[in-house]
């Protein structure tokens, strides 16, 4: 016998009739939600791709794969399936409800035959067990609670929502239960959940009265549950999905460059505060960050500073805003109270951003928060005031060096960049130029284009693009340095150019387009990975085990993970560390961080230790800060000298 | 309250000195040019004064016109004025006598502050020199400066430790480093800001030069001899080395 609309019950359209309210409630509360996030300022839009990818700054893949589909959530597989558990399983029970809507307004025959069987008992008692499954798991998550919940705090409001939809549920198989125990001995076919509680639970001389209550209490609390969802931290179901769709596509943080014409301008009436101080500094993007975050953690769980003891929990700050936003406070100064040590202790490595579900950018927050304290606040940690100072004074931040200029390049032929001549500029930048030990890179590489027949040439004197000023917060600095670099390239008629630094290819990859420099950049990992493919190069491949550590700004930045391996695939054995790629763990020195006195313990000493455990016989970095954080890092645990960048590994493997 | 700080652009004073080389007896003319590094700091505690005490803060310097574009650096920390007395001597009497003519065009200055010794020429004689002039004290090496009912407290900063002096009235200060002077970074409005503010030109009088002749100007020649002491235990090699210094007479 097909089922029957409202059997068993009067008046039952006043559940119907009710959804009505419960909808203003609901779209009301969004509404309130939007009010919050208006208040942030205008984002720049930056130009639509295409169509295919999104609308405008909508990107519908992202919004898919990442917000639909949850995709990062399944990291972490446990949490991840009881998410899928509830998400898909108040999906399909959704369906489910309008399709009985649907058959009592227009008839649409759901109730019989196949579909009633497979779709509206099987699937709908499926997806109400798991989904109860799922709330099982996250209630008692919630009372033994993971570290990355509790610390700094845990989100409010889970529990009763969660206990409230575990509740609907229960009610829902009770209902369905004693309709089907009503029917005295006739088991409904699919229905397992109601069989089995039809047949062992309910009595059927009790089944009409407990029927007609739990379909009452179950219509009521189901309509009161929707209409509390966006007072409720799941509000999330819309807020991640579309916060997600609206990140910026570039993989990882992108910072932007500043515009400082209106402080040229005598007659700007008012001048645009620099960087973030208060929450009103912040974009309506941003805002929607801090709204979505449901503090789950992931973030600080594989932050690098708040693993080694430092004050800095990405979490911690985005909470600290989510509760501003909350409390309305939008003009009050925030940096003090998440302090500036926790401000600059950040490698804007990255990992955070990966590790997010909902897609939100937590170091550009931070980076907001230092571009206010140096720009505005002259307020810096002394050795990163030292570096800023010597990149203004001396056009490279490694103040205190003891080589000068043309140092790394002594008793060694380099070919100065001839214009109309030479193909591609070697850009040697700071580090390499004036750090002892990094030089040796820069000596590897102008080695391996020497025997591969490149046509290249470095400029008369090493510096840099700007980036450390920029990643200390001092955009100002950086725009500054980089305008005078894309000057001195054009007047050199520089098209094609060789980094041996991350931070430099990411410099003149990202920022420098936006500030008229376009050239066509090449990591030198990518470099010898085509000079490999081209059999420029006489490899030897010798027995030895190499383990890589991918740079912050050449993997998660910039996604280039498989080039420095195929080169080190070429040489010798290729064994990973546990965090790769992606996952990959920050050398520290990142975010300016090279020059700081570290908080806490020691970021690279524990990196190299992660490094070491995979008894490789040499560590490969394709940055010359990881070299020199690695390195120093290593002392810890060995007096070997086992960190090489990947040109000294190749240069002593071609003959 | 009126503070005046004397700044001198130098060649820059963290070349290493392998690559150091000299032309025309001086510095290189590729070095990078700055503020003195001692310099800065006497600014930043002059804008320490002036912010306790709403003062105002005169840069004034002796050079070229060229040394202006870095000078600016110390307007956008937070000097109210520039003074620039034309000028290319080394003589530290001719500096000093320069420098009294800048101070005596502005009015009513309280305190001036220089850096402990210059980055170039590592005198430290100027701020003296000029006191002297000025009838003044002169008190060296200034970490700290208080100024309170009408006096000033200040603590003479050496190796050896630290002593507090008193005086009312004018003075001259030569300061040295400590970690409540690191120069600011200026902030990016007041480097605009910076950009607007006077610079006053003035050019150099005749003063009376010391009594003494440059003969000839060199640098230690450095030469790399390298040496390996052949030993796995630590502690031996140390042993060697410190032999081996002896021997040499480096220590």
């Amino acid at each position: 016998m097909p089922r029957i609309p409202y059997w068993n019950i009067d008046y039952g359209i006043i559940i119907d009739l009710l959804a009505i309210p419960v909808a203003i409630v609901f779209f009301y509360g969004l509404y309130q939600q939007w009010l919050l996030i208006k208040q942030g300022k205008m984002r720049v839009i930056p130009s639509i791709d295409n169509m295919i990818q999104g609308i405008g700054t909508f990107r519908l893949k992202a919004f898919l794969v990442r917000g639909i589909l949850n995709a990062r959530l399944y990291r972490k597989p446990a949490s991840g399936i009881a998410h899928g558990f509830v998400f898909w399983g108040m999906v399909i029970l959704f369906i489910g409800t309008n399709l009985v809507i649907l058959n009592i307004l227009f008839g649409l025959p759901v109730f019989s035959g196949g579909f009633n069987r497979w779709f509206m008992s099987f699937m709908l008692d499926l997806a109400g067990f798991l989904t109860l499954v799922g709330i099982v798991f996250f209630l008692v998550r919630r009372m033994i609670p993971p570290d990355r919940l509790r610390l700094p705090e845990a989100r409010k409001g889970f529990v009763p929502v969660s206990g409230l939809l575990g509740l609907i549920l229960i009610t829902g198989f009770v209902t369905e239960g004693a309709r089907i125990a009503a029917a005295a001995g006739s088991l409904e076919a699919g229905a397992f959940v109601g069989n089995f509680l039809a047949s062992n639970l309910i009595s059927p001389a009790l089944a009409f009265e407990i029927h007609a209550v739990t379909w009452w209490v179950h219509g009521l609390l189901s309509l009161g549950f929707v209409a509390y969802i966006p007072y409720s931290p799941l509000v999330h179901i819309v807020l991640a999905p579309v916060n997600v769709g609206f990140a910026d596509p570039a993989p990882n943080v992108k910072m932007g460059v500043m515009d400082f014409s209106a402080f040229e301008n005598e007659d700007a009436e008012e001048l645009p505060a620099l960087g973030a101080d208060k929450l009103a500094d912040f974009t309506r993007k941003r805002f929607l960050d801090f709204s979505s975050c449901l503090w789950c953690g992931r973030c600080q769980e594989v932050c690098p500073a708040y693993n080694t003891d430092k004050p800095l929990s990405p979490k911690g700050v985005i909470v600290t805003l989510a509760d501003r936003l909350a409390s309305g406070k939008l003009d009050e100064s925030l940096i003090d109270g998440i302090s500036m040590d926790a401000i600059f202790n950040c490698t804007t490595c990255a990992v955070c951003m990966e590790a997010c579900p909902v897609s939100i950018n937590q170091p550009k927050t931070i980076m907001r928060f230092r571009q206010n304290l140096v720009m505005e606040q002259s307020r810096i940690p002394e050795l990163m005031g030292k570096a800023v100072a010597s990149l203004e004074q001396r056009a490279h931040p490694f103040f205190g060096t003891g080589s000068g200029a043309a140092e790394w390049r002594k008793d060694l032929d380099v070919p100065i960049f001839e214009p109309g001549q030479t193909e591609y500029l070697l850009w040697i930048g700071c580090s390499v130029a004036y750090e002892q030990r990094a030089q040796k890179i820069g000596r590897a590489m102008v080695r391996i284009l020497q025997k591969a027949g490149t046509s290249f040439g470095i400029l008369e004197e090493s510096r840099c693009t700007g980036d450390p000023a920029k990643q200390m917060g001092n955009e100002f600095l950086f725009a500054e340095i980089a305008q005078q670099n894309i000057e001195d390239f054009s007047a050199l008629g520089i098209k094609k150019i060789i980094t041996l630094c991350p931070h430099c290819f990411n410099s003149f990859s990202r920022h420098y387009p936006k500030l008229g420099g376009e050239y066509e950049i090449i990591p030198h990992g990518s470099f010898i990975k085509i000079l490999m493919d081209e059999k420029k190069l006489n490899l030897v491949r010798k027995d030895q085990l190499i383990t890589y550590h991918d740079p912050c700004y050449l993997g998660r930045r910039n996604g280039i993970y498989d080039d420095p391996r195929t080169v080190i695939a070429g040489v010798g054995g290729l064994v990973e560390m546990p965090r790769h790629r992606n996952e990959s763990f920050c050398c520290g020195g990142g975010g300016g961080n090279y020059w700081a006195e570290e908080l806490g313990s020691r970021i690279n000493q524990q990196r190299a230790g992660e490094a070491m455990e995979t008894n490789a016989d040499t560590i490969a970095v394709a940055c010359p800060f990881c070299l020199l954080m690695l390195t120093d890092g290593l002392k810890k645990h060995t007096e070997e000298t086992k960190v090489f960048d990947i040109a000294e590994i190749v240069d002593a493997s071609t003959v | 309250m009126h503070i005046a700080v004397l700044a001198k652009v130098v060649p820059d004073y963290l070349v290493p000195s392998m690559d150091f080389e000299l032309s025309n007896n001086r510095a290189h003319e590729r070095f990078s040019r700055m503020l003195g590094l001692y310099d800065e700091n006497a600014i930043e505690t002059a804008i320490q004064i002036k912010e306790k005490t709403s003062g105002s803060l005169t840069l004034i310097s002796y050079g070229s016109e060229n040394d202006i574009q870095f000078l600016r650096k110390g307007a956008a920390m937070g000097a109210d004025q520039l003074i620039l007395v034309k000028g290319t001597s080394d003589d530290a009497a001719v500096i000093a006598g320069n420098l009294v003519t800048a101070l005596q065009s502005i009015d009513n200055v309280d305190l001036v502050l220089a850096g402990q010794q210059s980055a170039d020429m590592d005198r430290g004689v100027v701020p003296g020199i000029l006191a002297q002039m000025l009838g003044v004290p002169f008190i060296p090496q200034i970490g700290y400066v208080d100024h309170e009912n009408g006096s000033w407290t200040v603590t003479q900063i050496t190796a050896q430790g630290k002593r507090e002096l008193e005086f009312s009235g004018p003075g001259v200060l030569s300061i040295t480093s400590i970690p409540e002077n690191v120069p600011r970074i200026p902030a990016v409005r007041a480097i605009f800001a910076a950009k607007k503010k006077p610079v006053i030109k003035l050019e150099s009088t005749d003063q009376k030069k010391m009594a003494l002749n440059e003969l000839e100007v060199a640098i230690p020649k450095i030469e790399c001899v390298c040496e390996f002491i052949d030993v796995e235990d630590p502690g031996q090699a140390v042993r060697i080395l410190l032999n081996r210094l002896n021997e040499e007479r480096y220590l």
